[in-house]
């Protein structure tokens, strides 16, 4: 057997090194988590091929498939091929051809060309759910060939509504799908469903008007689930035609300071959650003196600060009216040591370029 | 007389028919449906062939134009009140039979019940005037043939809708003026003759079989699938029922109007009396009550046909997925059980 493995190409090429020498882990992406079932076969093949047989949900929503041998490596880069190219560039309309947007020309029979932005997760959402307000995955789409290829971290999660099944709140970048929601008096008969929905599901904005026999909602507290939306027995209260969404910022797990993400946009467009995607491989180049290492997203946030990270990813875009922008987010971390950032100045981390 | 027209004479015949008339037809709401990304269609005033939407039952009635969800009565200033106005224009509803026939169960109610005639009511109806719009075979929730509601001859013009234009019949020759050099067909409006689903309502004459029924635990069922949320009445052809509410201006409980809002036998409290007593306290109580008075009560006390018309849409509404039709022959079962159990006695 071979020992001599470069394993750090390898994870880039979406192969993980396994704990038995000489064995690795393919990752496939799906971005959103919902893909043709007929892909289903080729991970079958794969893993009858070339792995152990077995199949393992990614906890980020890739198809992944143990026990390939290191020799067969490059069999299965070629049999990916069909995959990378329906899903990444049909689907998607991933320009594979270049990395973090610079031209860099893609062998299609190497495999995925980097691991670098992590495959992008979504709940069901609207497709199905009858919680969603918003399409996961067709958001996914065209998030995908803004974040990838490119060897700069980021993990998106996406969830079609405020109860954030897809954890938004634990990744970098958390989307949720969230709806204005007007109201129409005139087709209310004061039942009160509404009322109690909003109590029991989300954040009792909503009350009976006994002088009116109407509804009055608590605007600033309004999380846009639309609970009121599917309790309502008349349709007195809609959602607004454009979905809207939430923008969770620094969410993380990790040995060190894991936290949950903090609201950074409310009510943002989908051209709004675009822009800001557009600038995050600018705000990372910079933040890591234009050298991407290894480095989850959160982090890069921590080392250039909210402000300066605020201003970078919005650099250029133009915010929707209804939009809102965190002036600052206080995040509270689990400090799996006490003072976890108190230490030599030497070991503090840099941010942006260096002499 | 007959006539065919295409989307610019149908278009022209609107515009014509909205300077005399308030039309009303089914409207497609966008994303206003109960989940994101589905629509509503309910009543609406049209201008255009193509707002209307006929290839589909609308998931609310045409009784909402003609008994609004909700409607200003009066309007009072201390010791003095003034009437609200009724509608200053005539109207034309467009409506399948369904909707059409569900109006002599809304005419009952409100027009001659226990010697009274509404005239908040009365004073719209003699206003409309019906365009039928030849069903299409409906959806898999209809039963109109099983209750008899598939016919109609209570209108003024029948239309049949089509991606070209739409056939039209004038029965009253008020509106053969609007029809001034279109061109002239054959055209006579056909009816749904089955559906896809038919409902057997049981013999309910004998009293101890009804209270029986009453006790039956099918209805228990109900408890706990039905939310009481009352979207099946509210989407209901025939319901009328109602409430009052005082609607007070700003901060003077002097000034104000008094309002009609819908009620629903469905929603908890309905039935609540002095010292909080409820006759119905439960879902399943509740349940009883609407389907034996849809297919019962009503009909002993009124004559003539059952209370629901089988246009479907309470089973359409549910947000739980509990179907009239399949609930009515859950009943006719049970009446087939108890009566068979009282022939052994």
């Amino acid at each position: 057997m071979n020992h001599d493995i470069n394993i750090k190409k390898l994870r880039l090429n979406c192969f993980r090194q396994s704990k038995v020498p000489g064995e690795f882990m393919l990752q496939l992406r799906v971005p959103g988590g919902t893909v043709d079932a007929k892909y289903l076969t080729m991970v079958q093949h794969i893993a009858n091929t070339w792995g152990d047989g077995n199949f393992h949900f990614g906890t980020r929503q890739t198809f992944d498939i143990t026990g390939i041998k290191y020799d067969k490596i490059p069999e299965v880069n070629e049999y990916l091929e069909t995959y990378i190219r329906e899903v990444d560039e049909e689907l998607c309309s991933v320009d594979m051809d270049q990395v973090a947007h610079e031209p860099q020309p893609w062998d299609p029979k190497a495999g995925y060309p980097t691991i670098g932005a992590r495959n992008i997760t979504g709940c069901i959402g609207n497709y199905h759910c009858i919680c969603g307000n918003i399409n996961t995955f067709e958001l996914a789409r065209k998030i995908e060939p803004i974040i990838f290829p490119s060897h700069y971290h980021i993990k998106i999660n996406i969830s079609g509504c405020p109860n954030d099944c897809n954890k938004a709140h634990m990744c970098d970048f958390g989307i949720i799908g969230v709806s204005k929601i007007d109201y129409h008096p005139e087709r209310c008969i004061g039942c009160g469903a509404c009322v109690r929905a909003c109590e029991h599901g989300a954040t009792r904005v909503l009350s009976l008007n006994e002088g009116s026999g109407r509804i009055d909602k608590d605007p600033c507290c309004c999380v846009g689930c639309g609970e009121c939306v599917k309790a309502c027995p008349t349709s007195a209260w809609t959602r607004r035609e454009e979905p809207l969404y939430r923008v969770i910022l620094g969410g993380r797990t990790g040995r060190q300071t894991p936290r949950t993400g903090k609201m950074f946009l409310n009510w943002a467009s989908e051209d709004v959650v675009l822009g800001v995607l557009k600038n995050w491989q600018k705000f990372s180049a910079w933040v890591m003196d234009y050298k991407p290492e290894y480095l989850h997203g959160g982090h890069l946030i921590d080392r250039a600060g909210y402000k300066k990270f605020k201003e970078l990813i919005l650099d250029g875009v133009k915010l929707n009216p209804e939009c809102l922008v965190a002036e600052d987010i206080f995040w509270h971390e689990t400090e799996y040591r006490s003072n976890f950032n108190v230490k030599p100045p030497a070991m503090h981390h840099t941010a942006g370029p260096q002499a | 007389m007959g006539y065919s027209l295409n989307i610019a004479q149908a278009d022209a015949l609107l515009s014509a028919l909205a300077k005399d008339y308030r039309v009303y037809a089914p409207r497609r709401f966008r994303n206003q449906g109960r989940y994101s990304a589905t629509d509503v269609i309910r009543y609406g005033e049209v201008g255009k062939f193509s707002e209307i939407v006929w290839q589909q039952k609308s998931d609310y009635p045409a009784k909402e134009v003609i008994n609004p969800i909700q409607q200003a009565l009066f309007y009072f200033t201390e010791d003095e009140y003034r009437e609200s106005k009724g509608p200053a224009k005539p109207v034309l509803i467009l409506a399948r039979p369904c909707d059409i026939n569900a109006q002599r169960v809304q005419a009952k109610i409100f027009a001659g019940n226990g010697g009274f005639t509404d005239v908040y009511y009365e004073r719209m109806r003699e206003k409309v005037r019906f365009a039928m719009m030849e069903c299409n075979g409906g959806d898999d929730t209809c039963f109109c043939v099983s209750m008899g509601s598939n016919k109609t001859d209570e209108y003024s013009l029948a239309f049949r809708f089509s991606e070209e234009g739409l056939d039209a019949e004038v029965k009253d020759p008020d509106f053969a003026a609007y029809f001034a050099g279109m061109p002239q067909s054959g055209y006579t409006p056909s009816f749904v003759e089955e559906n896809e689903l038919k409902v057997t309502v049981p013999d309910l004459e004998d009293k101890a079989v009804r209270q029986a029924l009453k006790k039956h635990l099918m209805w228990k069922e109900f408890d706990g699938r039905c939310i009481s949320c009352g979207a099946c009445t509210v989407a209901c052809s025939t319901c009328t029922c109602f409430t009052t509410r005082d609607i007070i201006y700003g901060d003077n409980p002097e000034v104000g109007e008094r309002r009609r809002v819908t009620a629903s036998c469905q929603i908890a409290g309905f039935d609540q009396m002095a010292g909080q007593k409820e006759f119905r306290a439960t879902a399943g109580d509740r349940m009883r009550y609407k389907v034996l008075h849809k297919f019962h009560d009503y009909k002993v006390r009124f004559g003539e046909s059952h209370m629901c018309v089988g246009c479907g849409r309470c089973t359409h509404r549910c947000p739980e997925m509990i179907s009239i039709s399949a609930t009515v022959n859950k009943m006719n079962a049970a009446v087939s059980e108890i009566k068979s159990g009282m022939a052994k006695q």
